[in-house]
């Protein structure tokens, strides 16, 4: 399969991808409350995320070929273990700040870029979490980097996957057009617990289901 | 103080029946839908019932100049009959109020308006409707219902949740059973949680291409349909809408005296608080008459007004319009009106043409399930069954 077939496919599926994503990205963007050219800097820590899964699932893909795709108890744990972490993260970021968020003012002065450093690991961390997305597109991609036939292939093929993918996520960075909107924030962080609730749910049903599946680790 | 030229209806009551009279005429061709069907005693009785109920509704809140007190009795009786009349035909159809897989497959799920909500974002992704529910044949077709939606959003906003929606009068009833609540403090930031409702309900539903409150969140499948339990998910998703209905639309309300499912987790509410910006009518408070007293905050049940609000001279954006506030007011500062017409002036005038619309609306949406139920239950009187 060509390598730019990776990027058509992306380009293709990239909607799906959106959809996955936004439950996550957007409370987190309407909770922040930045502007848009900082929103191009969450967005963008968020892609990474996202293409570092990318490429860890590429690498494996591209070692261990068509195993990656049968049902697998090992993989299953691992990716509910991470939906849950997520969840986690959704759930103290929604809680975090909220009274200030709630009041409309925030301490500038209380440990800020403590704040910022944790405001930006979420980020990258939510984009590594959604990146694991065993979604329809996703399979696709991991027969198509798994046609490539090598690590290397594999690992472009999901390169390009990424970038054709990446460019739905353009539009995000614009929810900043509306921070001065208090009540967008408030929303975001309501949607970040709620959204932390649903991936709390899919972990542990995962996890329920790894655990109690006869199938071979 | 500026004097007020204004005219009204309130104890006049030549007026009121004057204003009446083209109700009646609606509400005979409404309810009749053409020839009335007089043809049994029990379709005569209902019929002349449901009649006479509504036009003493629309002639109370006329004539009293109190717009909540009657309109709340007829949106309880819409939610009450329109269950009753549901389970007792899809009894009568299904034989059962659970649905199966083959129903989910035949496509014959009702389509409600909150499904709206779910369908949207999905539609434009993949053009198509996640929704087992028939286009435009059968009972609550897709089509119809969207029609619906958009009609009611452009006349009257959120006013739907307070005069057309089958379910809202359930936590509007239990809201009213304690004539002082329990818990008084609630904080109104929770007004906001709808909307994050809708973004993550929309966004999870494009996800899973599911309308994902319908399936696991919806209290109101307690009274009307739900899922048949054969296995442990179907079992954990009774629990969680048996739980949300038991806590949102009884307890919680009962205790707070507030439409807590309708203001704080009703995505729909949230959908079309964001139409209140584009329909012509609102609420306002006049700020020189108001006395600043605080008694509508604490009497609306969607925690819609607040200090800031009533400084600001109109309720925050999650107005259902319900009139609770307007009775309230002890100094008469808060009333219906027409945007982009002065604020201080014509208040009968604007209440008036809310009123018509807004009633049609009730009269619309009770006429047929009141009639229904009425005769259901005569047959349970006589026969000692809702279903034969």
């Amino acid at each position: 399969m060509q390598y730019s077939s990776g990027f058509l496919l992306g380009l293709s599926t990239g909607v799906i991808c959106l959809a996955y994503c936004g439950p996550v990205l957007l409370p987190y963007l309407m909770g922040e409350g930045k502007s848009i050219s900082r929103n191009i800097g969450s967005v963008s820590l968020f892609l990474m995320g996202r293409l570092l899964a990318y490429l860890i699932v590429a690498l494996v893909a591209g070692i261990i070929g068509s195993t990656l795709l049968q049902p697998s108890r090992t993989k299953t744990v691992f990716i509910a273990i991470v939906y849950m972490l997520l969840a986690v993260m959704l759930v103290l970021y929604g809680f975090h700040r909220f009274r200030e968020v709630c009041l409309g003012r925030i301490n500038h002065t209380a440990s800020f870029s403590r704040i910022r450093q944790w405001s930006l690991l979420f980020a990258l961390a939510g984009g590594f979490a959604t990146g694991l997305n065993f979604c329809p597109p996703f399979l696709l991609a991991i027969t198509g980097a798994m046609e490539t036939g090598n690590v290397a292939g594999s690992l472009l093929f999901f390169l390009m996957f990424f970038l054709g993918t990446s460019i739905y996520f353009i539009p995000m960075p614009f929810v900043g057009f509306f921070r001065r909107q208090q009540v967008l924030r408030i929303i975001g962080k309501f949607a970040a617990i709620l959204a932390g609730i649903i991936y709390m749910y899919n972990g542990m049903i995962m996890l329920l289901n790894a655990i109690t599946s006869k199938s071979h680790i | 103080m500026k004097k007020q030229t204004v005219y009204t209806t309130q104890g006049s009551i030549w007026k009121s029946i004057m204003l009446t009279l083209p109700m009646i005429l609606l509400i005979l061709l409404f309810i009749a839908g053409g020839p009335p069907d007089l043809s049994t005693p029990e379709k005569s009785l209902s019929f002349l019932f449901t009649f006479s109920f509504l036009t003493l509704l629309f002639f109370l809140i006329l004539y009293t100049g109190r717009t909540d007190r009657y309109r709340a009795w007829g949106f309880v009786a819409l939610a009450l009959f329109f269950a009753l009349t549901f389970i007792v035909n899809l009894i009568r159809a299904r034989g059962t109020m659970t649905f199966s897989q083959e129903t989910l497959l035949a496509c014959e799920i009702p389509f409600c308006h909150i499904v709206t909500t779910m369908i949207l974002i999905p539609i434009a992704i993949t053009n198509s409707i996640i929704f087992p529910g028939s286009i435009i044949g059968g009972f609550a077709s897709i089509a119809s219902m969207l029609v619906i939606v958009v009609g009611v959003s452009l006349a009257l906003g959120r006013g739907f949740c307070s005069w057309g929606c089958f379910y809202g009068g359930w936590d509007d009833g239990t809201s009213r059973i304690l004539r002082k609540p329990k818990i008084k403090k609630i904080n109104p930031v929770f007004r906001w949680l709808s909307f994050a409702v809708l973004l993550i309900i929309a966004l999870v539903s494009a996800m899973s291409l599911n309308p994902v409150y319908c399936d696991w969140l919806c209290p109101f499948k307690t009274v009307t349909e739900f899922e048949k339990i054969t296995s442990f998910t179907v079992l954990m998703k009774t629990v969680v809408f048996l739980s949300l209905f038991i806590g949102l639309v009884i307890i919680l309300p009962v205790l707070t005296g507030k439409r807590i499912q309708c203001a704080t987790f009703c995505p729909m509410g949230a959908l079309l608080a964001l139409t209140n910006k584009i329909n012509p009518f609102d609420v306002r408070i006049n700020k020189d008459s108001c006395s600043s007293c605080e008694k509508c905050i604490n009497a609306c049940p969607t925690l819609s007004l607040s200090k800031e609000g009533v400084a600001a001279g109109s309720p925050s954006i999650t107005c259902m319009k319900c009139g609770k506030c307007i009775d309230t007011c002890s100094k008469q500062a808060i009333h219906y009106h027409i945007k982009g017409t002065p604020v201080d002036k014509n208040y009968s005038w604007a209440r008036n043409l809310f009123l018509y619309p807004a009633f049609l609306l009730l009269v619309v949406f009770l006429g047929g399930p009141m009639q229904s139920g009425i005769i259901m239950l005569i047959n349970l009187i006589k026969n000692g069954s809702l279903i034969n």
